[in-house]
């Protein structure tokens, strides 16, 4: 089974740190950041594991960058190493080379708890397997990450009531997520991911457990919020239909980055079939196509 | 691959997960083969025997402590049985009858119980003469212990053990019969059922719950009130109070605790901190399946902080109840046996010798207590009461200060389990009457903590402190028993085993009034060793409690925090550091060890309260050291789980 990740990058209306300029030795290069409107910037990523004797190379350098207001798809084959690029670009791993930066702020040199505040700020994250407390109603998970911010009640609320307008769960808020659908769930989540007003938004396969209707009304949600609310998300996924919604998509292949596709003015559709081909060309073998 | 050699290589393989249940085994041998061990030490059975103590109190309480380590090990084994659900059901689904998979369980077990056995055995024998040597210095006996292995005690405990197996085996046999292949895949999620919707019953509930706590409370502090005793039944209000209070104990967590959280929570108005998600929710959702073992775990606690008090409460009062049975080290009456002093002066001891004068009067029940017939019940106030009176002069010895006049009189060494059912009260006329003679005396004080008279004197009665002039009346017209006390303290402390000698010499040769008349020291001993005996059974079985107790309590949150595990990855995820993860687990377990064991100290204190005047003279005290000791004990536990949460929290990433 493959994992797509499904990134969005929200940018933060706060912070303007990323257009200050990075400069990093890496090896013996040294690599020049970014570009203004980059909101994420990977450089030079490579990621081992194992030990000496059985190494395994996942990620064999990839550079990346993704802008404010983008919805970037990630697809490739099983093992192309979709999920453990999105753990690293996100934080949540770390590469065993190259820089990763979010807003300008390098996420290497962050300690472990200045990493989880910098998550719950400037990140959001929708998973696969909904990721929702179960001991805790809808409005409360949503909640969530404004536990400890400073983000006024009123604004809150403000926020709360836009994105449950948006995502169509405003009549289920105190439920528990036990009493409502997977889709709910999901919509659920990405209120969450979205409530703290974060710079980007990652989403590992958000419609894996999702039947297609539910799959393709959740997708609608996610294409409306960047389009009107100019969110960053990057997504990855194995999905042709849900890569379809994004305004960019990368193939990963072996640990590199093969090819990336530009929606453009085209159709939904239309994009659709240019993502079919380029499968095809990739060499379907690895594919696990619903 | 044969069955035998399947099972040791899962068991190899496995070794993490059995290691709980081996620890609950092997302490449970540990336990039981010590205490057993101890009964059939010569050194204990000689201390007991030379003291005059019963061995029976040992026997009685071995059986408890066999009822207990039952409940823990089939507990344990239910906890281990489910963790390895996924597995029975693995078997099973690749082919293997539920008949092969209990074979498979049943030499997995023989294994596991004769590895604890032996292990067991060994720890206990070594423990067993620590234990010895507590319980001698606890009988203030100096005898020097020795290691002895008993066949009768390795017999016995390996008869325990075969049944605890047998017992065993027989609720896995049940488990596999009843178990589907579906619930058995499911059984580690649907462990705790979550709570919904709070409706009206459940808050009446929470209500009644604390309800009901709070009458046992009341109730117990009427328990041994005069109205309280003679208007019920004893024995019936005493269940009533222990029911009230289990039931609302149950109540309390299964739906009060809930309530409360609830109302926290939705105080919030959604806007929770970590906190309040990792601690007051989880907790709130997980009491529909934690009540009844946190009930169970609370009134274990109250039963055992109880008991120890109690039986402390005994240890520690020894020397007061021996002072007020014997206030002299040597007493002597009518100056039969005075050639003691003598002996006393020819072996060069010196004392010190104080004498009163006594005699008895009846005095009016219905004086002397404040109760109309009614309330009375089974007291018949219309009878007398027979006190000793002394005269002032003789009472000055005592209390140098006391002055009388005419018609007056001082109540005195009036603290008994009277005193706390029927208080005395000064300011008030009592009538008496000696012989045919009748008098109307005012009470000026009444003195609780002073003792003078032996017990044999007194009859532990009140003693009344006349005028010399109104004594002298008295004893014209009647005719005591005993006439005078002659009270003898020794100087040097060093002469006692000398003077103890010549007083029993004196006592053989039927010298002295009675022949059943103790020295302090004889009833001080006979208290410590009696008393001794009894603090160690109890303090031991305390420690059972305890340690079962506390064990449960830490598989339970062991269990918690694996189904937990997901939600800290969640949190972590969305940016919540280790540090404030652990902060709410802190709240989380604050609740599931703290809850048990406060609630648990309150139901011993209103339980100790209600009646520890019938155990010695003093409860402040020893009751704070046993809660110390007991809390410190528990807090062990309350920081393993601590600790074992937070490598989960550190894995969760």
């Amino acid at each position: 089974m493959t994992k797509m990740s499904f990134t969005i990058f929200y940018l933060s209306r706060e912070s303007n740190d990323w257009k200050k300029r990075n400069v990093y030795n890496v090896g013996n290069e040294s690599i020049q950041g970014v570009d203004e409107m980059a909101v994420l910037v990977a450089r030079k990523i490579r990621k081992t594991y194992g030990k000496r004797t059985l190494k395994q190379e996942v990620i064999k350098g990839i550079d990346l960058e993704v802008h404010e207001g983008e919805f970037v798809g990630i697809m490739g084959p099983s093992g192309s190493g979709k999920t453990t690029l999105l753990n690293v670009l996100c934080s949540i791993d770390f590469p065993t080379e190259g820089i990763v930066e979010i807003n300008g702020k390098p996420l290497k040199k962050m300690k472990e708890r200045d990493l989880a505040k910098f998550r719950r700020e400037h990140l959001g994250f929708i998973f696969q397997e909904y990721n929702l407390l179960d001991t805790l109603t809808v409005k409360e998970n949503i909640l969530l990450p404004l536990s400890i911010s400073k983000v006024p009640k009123k604004v809150a609320e403000k926020r709360l009531a836009m994105l449950v307008e948006y995502l169509g769960i405003a009549d289920i808020l105190n439920k528990y997520p036990n009493e409502i659908s997977g889709g709910q769930k999901q919509r659920t989540s990405a209120a969450r991911a979205l409530i703290a007003e974060p710079s980007i938004v990652f989403a590992d396969e958000p419609t894996g457990a999702l039947d297609s209707k539910a799959a393709t009304a959740l997708l609608a949600n996610l294409e409306n919020i960047n389009k009107e609310r100019g969110a960053t998300i990057m997504m990855v996924t194995h999905d042709p239909v849900a890569a379809s919604f994004c305004s960019r998509v990368l193939f990963l292949k072996d640990g590199q980055i093969y090819t990336e596709l530009y929606k453009g003015d085209k159709t939904r559709q239309a994009f659709f079939q240019d993502i079919l081909n380029t499968q095809k060309v990739l060499g379907g073998d690895g594919y696990d196509i619903n | 691959m044969t069955l035998t050699s399947l099972v040791l290589r899962s068991m190899k393989k496995n070794v993490k997960h059995y290691y709980l249940y081996f620890f609950a085994l092997i302490f449970s041998v540990t336990l039981c083969f010590s205490f057993v061990t101890i009964q059939y030490n010569p050194s204990v059975i000689e201390a007991l025997e030379a003291s005059g103590t019963a061995t029976a109190g040992f026997e009685s309480i071995t059986y408890v402590l066999y009822f207990i380590l039952i409940f823990f090990i089939l507990y344990a084994n239910q906890i281990f049985m489910k963790r390895r659900s996924k597995e029975i059901g693995l078997y099973q689904l690749i082919g293997m009858t539920k008949g092969f998979v209990f074979r498979l369980l049943l030499i997995e077990n023989v294994v596991l119980f004769s590895l604890a056995a032996g292990i067991g055995m060994v720890l206990g024998f070594v423990a067993s003469r620590f234990f010895a040597m507590i319980l001698m210095k606890l009988m203030k006996n100096d005898a020097i212990v020795s290691l002895s292995f008993s066949m009768m005690a390795f017999s016995k405990s390996l008869i325990i053990f075969a049944l605890l197996l047998a017992v065993v085996m027989i609720q896995i046999f049940i488990m596999i019969r009843k178990a589907s292949l579906l619930s058995l895949f499911n059984a580690e999620k649907k462990a705790d059922e979550r709570v919904k919707k709070f409706s009206p019953f459940h808050m009446m509930m929470g209500i009644v719950g604390i309800c009901l706590i709070a009458y046992g409370y009341y109730d117990s502090t009427r328990l041994f009130s005069v109205e309280g005793a003679t208007t019920n039944n004893l024995l019936v209000n005493m269940l009533l109070i222990l029911g009230s209070s289990i039931l609302g104990t149950y109540l309390f967590f299964r739906y009060s605790v809930a309530l409360i959280m609830n109302l926290i929570r939705k105080s919030k108005k959604g806007y929770l901190k970590i906190t309040d998600v990792l601690g007051v929710t989880t907790i709130m959702h997980r009491m529909k399946g934690n009540a009844s073992s946190l009930t169970l775990i609370t009134v274990l606690t109250g039963l055992a902080v109880g008991i120890m008090t109690l039986s402390y409460i005994s240890y520690y009062s020894s020397e007061a109840d021996a002072k007020r049975l014997s206030p002299f080290d040597y007493i002597l009456f009518d100056n039969k046996g005075i050639e003691f002093l003598n002996q006393l002066e020819a072996e060069g001891i010196e004392y010190e010798k104080t004498t009163f004068h006594l005699s008895m009067v009846n005095v009016k029940m219905s004086d002397l207590f404040n109760l109309d017939e009614k309330d009375a019940g089974y007291i018949n106030i219309n009878q007398d009461a027979i006190s000793p009176v002394v005269p002032l002069s003789d009472y000055k010895a005592i209390n140098p200060e006391a002055r009388l006049n005419d018609g007056e009189t001082i109540i005195t060494s009036y603290v008994d389990i009277l005193s706390e059912l029927l208080p005395l009260e000064s300011g008030k006329k009592i009538r008496i009457h000696a012989g045919e003679k009748n008098y109307s005396l005012f009470i000026k004080d009444v003195r609780e903590d002073e003792f003078f008279l032996s017990v044999l004197a007194s009859a532990s009665s009140p003693v009344l402190i006349v005028t010399d002039e109104l004594f002298d009346e008295i004893q014209k017209n009647q005719n005591p028993e005993i006439s005078t006390q002659i009270g003898i303290n020794l100087v040097n402390e060093k002469d006692h085993e000398k003077a103890e000698t010549l007083y029993k010499n004196l006592r053989e040769r039927k010298i002295i009034e009675y022949d059943y008349q103790k020295t302090y020291k004889e009833y001080y001993d006979g208290n410590i060793a009696l008393n001794g005996m009894t603090i160690f059974v109890t303090g031991f079985l305390g420690m059972a409690f305890l340690l079962t107790t506390g064990s449960i309590l830490y598989f339970k949150q062991m269990g918690e925090a694996e189904d937990e595990r997901e939600s800290y990855t969640i949190l972590r995820k969305i940016g919540f550091s280790n540090g404030e993860l652990m902060r709410g687990i802190y709240v989380k377990q604050l609740f599931n060890f703290g809850m048990p064991l406060m609630i648990g100290l309150l139901h011993s204190y209103f339980a100790v309260k209600s009646g520890w005047w019938l155990f010695g003279s003093e409860m402040v005290t020893p009751m704070i050291i046993i809660i110390l000791f007991y809390v410190s004990m528990y807090m062990v536990f309350g920081i393993l789980s601590v600790f074992y949460y937070k490598k989960i929290v550190k894995e969760a990433l």
